[in-house]
């Protein structure tokens, strides 16, 4: 009896030890089979849209994508400790967006060329360009990701408010702070007829997350100072762009020193001002996608469709008349190294970059994201009369002059945005400091991060 | 060298071998050792896997010394340590204490006594995500529930309590007391009623009443358990993560931040694991002698009264 139960415990040591390690073999025979890795929508329509795509790949090809839709935040946290460990999925995305740039200089993707071949003359110029980094180890610039959507930042403004102060919105000037200073007069006359706490504007003046560096920019482009990394990655920091800066940093500063933004905003994180706005308590934010106006459309239509004004076709332009280059940043979908199916991954994703797989996913996701392709933006969706947000979007994000974001150019600026240099130089000028020294402080800091991530040939 | 050493030269390695085996099987014989073997390998694997591998993997993470110089010339970095210290410093004692004394009210008869109980132990039993998002909305200076209050009832414009360094990191510090507290004073209302009765008769007959009968007869008695609570309650507060990360984000202008949110900041939003690594292993020389006192007092079974 003790020697069949010793057998029997051996047997099944045995048996657990082999049956651990012949798993993996197991694994490599479904060579079918692939993981995906996505970031939660802001509204159910974009993981409803995601998941079509990925039932009609599956459909088509017969193979098996495990899908996981993770909260934008932790899938940022599940991506950073994946690339740490190698224990990585065949597809994710780059989330945050700096990551495509960041890791590329590592060497931690796949060079994903032979994907945007196929569709390479629909894409637009700025998703090619933001679908390539540069990669310190070959030391050239590659394509490392395929665009899938993309978002620009516009201006949004409850048109309410701007009546209850007795002001119309066609007397709204184009020019940058014209534009900017005719919310401050909104909030004054909201004062005078008792309003105590709405303020007329929703700046982001914080140390979190992603929208602070999104509004500075939004500045200095207005203000001139495009430019501040050259497509070669490399850094100017000349006079015009200082001179912007400065003006960036007093006017968006200056406002919330002044009382014109909500003084919560210097410790926002990236849903407060949604939030704030939601709830009427701002006039105007300045804040990326129309997320803001989808996410109330099915509760609130009359908001959608007659309060809320998106500012994408009447984007201010510069105070001297000129077009804004808005920065468009791109949703790309990467393929780390150590994947293990790596050519399912590649079918997979040439799938997903069909025009009409995109077209598709972007318009079940209400519009929130943009088309990477302008043959997408001319469909009756984005065209509908009756719509009064998706037109200006896509002609601000798409249509309109465009450009990727810095950190595309060189990774340093990714770096300059996670220690948010900008937003300390407009705290800095909030608490009353000045925006000279607050530039320069800036500066210098930003000088020391790209001197980390010297390129050397573009 | 001698004959005899020449012998015992081969003999040791098999006494050794046996030795060795009689050790590793103590005094399990045949299948006994099987199953011995079985019952601790899973437990062995999951100590392995979950316990043993992510301590040394953070210690292999943070082995390089230049990190250490990239953290200690950060100056969020310095902030930190001094927001860990005020934290733990005022977070552990004003629980505690104030747990001490509410254990005592709890003590009381009666079923308004009872109620009271079970409505402050709910903060504890809430989920600790949505209650410090809402303690966020809370306490925005504009719009949150408690300046609208003070607005309200007093006319009081209240401070923006998120916007400044030390009300942002009081603010965090009273909402972590008013999250755990009740769990504290549940632990030390158990230690009040396993006194026994006989100890407060004699002590009623010797004139020890009121604030006496507290110092020379309570106190002395809890004094080991709350003296192992303060240890425990400073170990886990310096691993506290949700309280500033919901509350307060860190902010502003990342003025809060205690050593963990720090560490999650370096590894996740600077794409630095190492460097967050690092950031949490510098609280290591203070929490490694901080553990070691928690297990010699956890041996103290007597009490001079």
């Amino acid at each position: 009896m003790a020697l069949m139960r010793r057998s029997l415990l051996q047997g099944s040591l045995g048996f657990a030890a082999g049956a651990t390690l012949a798993a993996p073999y197991i694994a490599n025979a479904q060579a079918k089979t692939m993981s995906a890795w996505f970031a939660q929508g802001f509204v159910e329509d974009e993981d409803i849209a995601l998941r079509k795509a990925v039932a009609g790949y599956e459909k088509a090809s017969g193979n098996t994508v495990e899908l996981s839709i993770i909260p934008f935040a932790p899938q940022r946290q599940k991506i950073v400790s994946a690339i740490t460990s190698g224990v990585v999925p065949d597809v994710t995305q780059n989330n945050p967006a700096e990551i495509l740039p960041l890791y590329a200089w590592q060497d931690k993707w796949i060079d994903t060329e032979d994907v945007i071949e196929t569709q390479k003359a629909r894409f637009s110029e700025t998703a090619l360009k933001s679908a390539q980094a540069y990669n310190d180890v070959t030391k050239k610039r590659a394509y490392y990701g395929v665009p899938l959507r993309g978002a620009c930042v516009p201006c949004h403004t409850w048109k309410s408010l701007v009546e209850k102060a007795d002001m119309k919105m066609a007397d709204r000037p184009r020019t940058w702070d014209g534009y900017f200073d005719f919310y401050k007069k909104v909030q004054d006359n909201l004062r005078k007829k008792g309003e105590r706490k709405i303020y007329g504007l929703g700046f982001q003046i914080t140390a979190n997350g992603v929208d602070p560096a999104a509004l500075f920019n939004a500045f200095m482009h207005g203000y001139g100072g495009q430019g501040i990394v050259t497509p070669e990655g490399h850094l100017n920091l000349d006079a015009r762009i200082r001179e912007a800066a400065i003006k960036a940093v007093e006017y968006l500063g200056g406002a919330y020193r002044d009382g014109y933004v909500p003084p919560s905003a210097i410790n926002w994180n990236d849903a407060d001002d949604n939030n704030a706005f939601h709830a009427k308590l701002m006039v105007m934010d300045v804040d990326g996608t129309i997320s803001t106006e989808v996410a109330v459309k099915a509760k609130h239509p009359e908001w959608y469709f007659d309060e809320m004004v998106t500012d994408g076709l009447l984007y201010p332009t510069t105070n001297d008349g000129k077009p804004i280059t808005c920065i468009t940043a791109m949703l790309n979908a990467v393929i780390p190294k150590g994947a293990r199916n790596v050519p399912v991954a590649k079918e997979f994703l040439k799938f997903m970059i069909q025009p009409e797989v995109l077209q598709d996913t972007v318009e079940t996701g209400l519009g929130r994201n943009l088309p990477p392709m302008p043959e997408l933006a001319r469909t009756p969706f984005w065209e509908n009369p009756k719509d009064p947000h998706l037109k200006g979007y896509v002609q601000q994000g798409l249509l309109g002059p465009t450009q990727p974001d810095y950190y595309v150019f060189n990774p340093a600026m990714a770096e300059v945005y996670a220690q948010h240099v900008y937003s300390k130089a407009m705290i800095a000028v909030a608490k009353k400091g000045k925006a000279t020294d607050a530039v320069d402080a800036a500066f210098s800091e930003i000088k020391e991060i790209f001197a980390k991530y010297p390129i050397k040939q573009s | 060298m001698t004959a005899a050493t020449v012998l015992d030269v081969g003999s040791p390695s098999a006494k050794q071998k046996r030795s060795f085996w009689r050790y590793w099987r103590g005094n399990l014989k045949g299948s006994e050792f099987t199953w011995a073997l079985a019952f601790s390998v899973p437990y062995i694997a999951v100590f392995v896997a979950f316990v043993a591998y992510p301590v040394f993997y953070g210690l292999w993470m943070g082995r390089d010394p230049a990190l250490y110089a990239d953290v200690f010339s950060d100056g969020i970095y310095r902030d930190t340590v001094v927001n860990t210290l005020v934290f733990v410093v005022l977070g552990v004692n004003l629980k505690l204490f104030l747990a001490l004394l509410l254990s005592g009210v709890f003590m009381r008869p009666g079923w308004l006594t009872k109620v009271m109980l079970m409505l402050f132990v709910l903060p504890w039993a809430v989920p600790q995500l949505p209650a410090f998002i809402s303690l966020h909305w809370m306490l925005n200076g504009e719009w949150g529930l408690l300046n609208n209050a003070l607005w309200i009832l007093g006319g009081i414009e209240g401070p923006s309590w998120l916007n400044e360094r030390w009300t942002a990191l009081g603010a965090a510090i009273a909402s972590h007391i008013w999250k755990w507290m009740p769990f504290w004073t549940v632990i030390l209302l158990a230690g009040r009623m396993s006194i026994p009765q006989d100890i407060y008769d004699a002590a009623k007959v010797d004139g020890a009443t009121g604030l006496n009968r507290f110092l020379f007869v309570t106190f002395p008695l809890l004094a080991n358990l709350y003296l192992v609570l303060t240890l425990l309650a400073t170990i886990f507060l310096l691993g506290d993560f949700n309280t500033v990360f919901f509350v307060t984000g860190g902010g502003p202008n990342n003025e809060t931040h205690l050593l963990a949110t720090l560490g999650i900041r370096n590894a996740f939003d600077l794409a630095r694991p190492d460097l967050g690594v690092a950031v949490v292993m510098t609280a290591l020389p203070v929490l490694i002698p901080l553990v070691i006192i928690l297990m010699r007092k956890l041996r103290t079974a007597e009490v001079q009264l």
